[in-house]
């Protein structure tokens, strides 16, 4: 559920920066950037951003690409890093349970496309 | 043509709970989020928990977050203390209390009269861990019914909590539960998460939460 909000706010981000860019159509492309974290499904992020951008008329040819970063940790005691696969948030390497997290929370847009006609 | 943007989602309701946090620490409270799953005992936990932080000297407000109903605000107005409803929308709304719908409702209350502010948020283990509310402590009520692998389902609602109350410990008799599994499964997705065994219903230990909350309350 939270998809929906964050469709929305995507939305009003990009409506905001093609406004300040002073190019309001041919967008092409939104890039978005979701750590696995923050536990989103694209499929449910792409439909809800689908159907908020219905009432958009800037939006109309637009797609959301979505790319899904691993969650990364260091661990603070012997400095190995790991890709988590599952949530077992401890070292890999010396089993400590010191660890940060150096990535896997992001969600951000990253940029916006647009075509070149 | 491509423009770079970076811009996070989340922007500006982390804006927004940073303004809650300059509010509580300008007027001297502290705010405390409570999550859990739908019947966890988040409402029943407040009822027990409330009346003994009381007599401890607090004076404490709740907003209440409940989806479409005033079921939970009836029942912890019943203690005389002020509540401030938020109703999200059953249909096409939100599932989860963001900090713009906090900031209101605390401006409700006569602040400068509260130490504690709870915040009881719609039941939900995924939403609500991802919208900061600007609470100072955010807590996880996990009852010994729902299964000891909540944890590795909901990772990120563990990882934002500093404190896991684990609720309704009376019925693990009953219960096909292994409590150490769930707390393994807990301190496997955040090795610094306090844990707190209790139930509410029966008040056992509930004393451990009691002295917990005072105790946050007088390190700020």
């Amino acid at each position: 559920m939270h998809e929906l909000q964050i469709a929305t706010n995507i939305i009003s981000i990009v409506e905001e920066e093609i406004r300040k860019a002073g190019k309001t159509e041919d967008i092409e492309f939104v890039y978005f950037v979701a750590g696995k974290m923050r536990a989103i499904i694209p499929e449910s992020l792409q439909f809800s951003f689908d159907v908020m951008k219905r009432d958009k008329p800037f939006l109309a040819d637009a797609e959301l690409k979505i790319s899904e970063i691993p969650i990364k940790i260091r661990c603070k005691n012997c400095k190995a890093e790991h890709t988590l696969d599952e949530p077992v948030f401890r070292c890999d390497t010396c089993s400590s349970p010191e660890i940060e997290i150096i990535s896997g929370d992001e969600l951000y847009i990253d940029s916006i496309e647009f075509s070149d006609t | 043509m491509k423009i770079q943007i970076v811009r996070d989602v989340l922007e500006a309701n982390d804006q927004l709970a940073g303004d809650i946090r300059n509010v509580a620490k300008n007027e001297g409270f502290t705010l405390v989020n409570i999550m859990s799953s739908p019947g966890s005992g988040k409402t029943t936990f407040l009822e027990r928990l409330i009346p003994e932080l009381t007599k401890k000297g607090l004076k404490i407000a709740v907003i209440e977050g409940d989806i479409t109903t005033t079921a939970d605000a009836e029942r912890i107005v019943k203690m005389n203390i002020p509540v401030a409803q938020i109703n999200t929308e059953a249909f096409g709304g939100d599932c989860h209390l963001g900090a713009e719908v906090i900031l209101p409702a605390l401006h409700q209350f006569d602040l400068s009269k509260l130490d504690l502010i709870f915040i009881e948020n719609v039941g939900n283990l995924v939403c609500p861990a991802e919208f900061d509310t600007g609470a100072n402590f955010n807590f996880v009520v996990i009852s010994t019914t729902e299964g000891e692998d909540k944890p590795l389902k909901y990772p990120l609602m563990f990882r934002v909590c500093d404190t896991a109350i684990i609720n309704k410990i009376d019925l693990v008799q009953y219960l096909d539960m292994d409590m150490s599994l769930l707390e393994k499964n807990i301190k496997q997705i955040n090795n610094d998460i306090r844990l707190v065994k209790c139930s509410a219903k029966t008040g056992e230990n509930l004393e451990e939460a009691v002295n917990l909350v005072v105790s946050l309350v007088n390190s700020r």
